[in-house]
């Protein structure tokens, strides 16, 4: 394993990565159907009777993984070179538009009306974790608790 | 941008999905619930925002003259356009992958639009040369 050391900006991104892939298969949404002892679970993976779960909170969980992926591989993985500028953009720039895009799609979940289902742990997790990416994201731009040796 | 000179391809583009995805978000996306609607709003709104977000850019520069600060959040615009139209695009895929079992005008539109806003933003990047594709 590559002894390099990580940032906290990238720390807290790597986490939040694998938090965030984790709550994704646990309960989005659920429902307890009362009166008739079933109840009903959807993660960010499966259907949900049309409530967007699968398609739109995936966006959500891939921008997650990407960013976590990045730092992995560029702070673990030394036979992998990724580019500097991908797209034009630095890679600061890249996690802080997917750490954006996680955290407005997450909070737009949040506000939505959802009936009689209720929120699940694994809501929850993503929330949490798609807030912290837009911290570590903003904390790689800040320059926050920058080391020699973290990941690009 | 000089505001002088006749949109491009690219800006048309963009213009033309961010005023349809404007008007696509008010007819039915769902059922018969748009994209403004209990279940969808905010959710489904994202596409049609980012689509008025990046017409409006071009419009105010390129019609109305209007001095917008070179960067935003250290993005270029030409960046802004890259993000917003790749993540409109990808959340236009995952709208057409969702259970939504009825799938009205307004979605498609919304799906169109989003997939219209990439493709125009990533040949705003060959037009513009900015070096960010080919």
């Amino acid at each position: 394993m590559n002894q390099t050391k990580l940032s906290p900006a990238n720390i807290v991104i790597l986490a939040a990565g694998v938090v965030m892939l984790i709550g994704s298969f646990l309960d989005f949404y659920k429902l307890s159907l009362h009166g008739f002892g079933g109840s009903y679970s959807a993660s960010a993976w499966s259907g949900a009777n049309g409530f967007g779960v699968f398609g739109i909170a995936t966006v959500v969980v891939l921008c997650g993984v990407a960013m976590a992926a990045q730092v992995g591989l560029s702070t673990f993985a030394s036979g992998v070179s990724l580019p500097d500028t991908p797209l034009g953009l630095s890679w600061d720039q890249v996690h802080l538009a997917l750490g954006f895009q996680a955290t407005l799609m997450m909070l737009a979940f949040l506000i939505r009306s959802k009936s009689s289902l209720s929120f699940g742990i694994g809501f929850w997790l993503m929330l949490l974790s798609a807030i912290a990416l837009l911290v570590g994201a903003i904390m790689r731009v800040a320059g926050a608790g920058a080391t020699p040796n973290a990941a690009g | 941008m000089d505001g002088k000179t006749q949109p491009t391809t690219s800006e048309l583009i963009i213009m033309i999905a961010g005023a349809v995805m404007l008007v696509a978000s008010f007819l039915d996306f769902a059922g018969k619930t748009s994209a403004w609607g209990e279940f969808l709003f905010p959710l489904a709104t994202l596409l049609p925002l980012y689509g008025v977000i990046m017409a409006l850019q071009i419009a105010l520069t390129k019609f109305a003259n209007v001095n917008l600060p070179d960067t935003l959040a250290g993005f270029t615009w030409e960046q802004v356009h890259l993000v917003l139209g790749l993540f409109a695009g990808l959340m236009a895929i995952g709208w057409l992958v969702t259970d939504i079992s009825s799938k009205g005008i307004g979605f498609w539109l919304e799906v169109l639009g989003g997939i219209a806003l990439a493709v125009g933003a990533v040949m705003m990047q060959r037009e513009r040369q900015t070096g960010a594709i080919g």
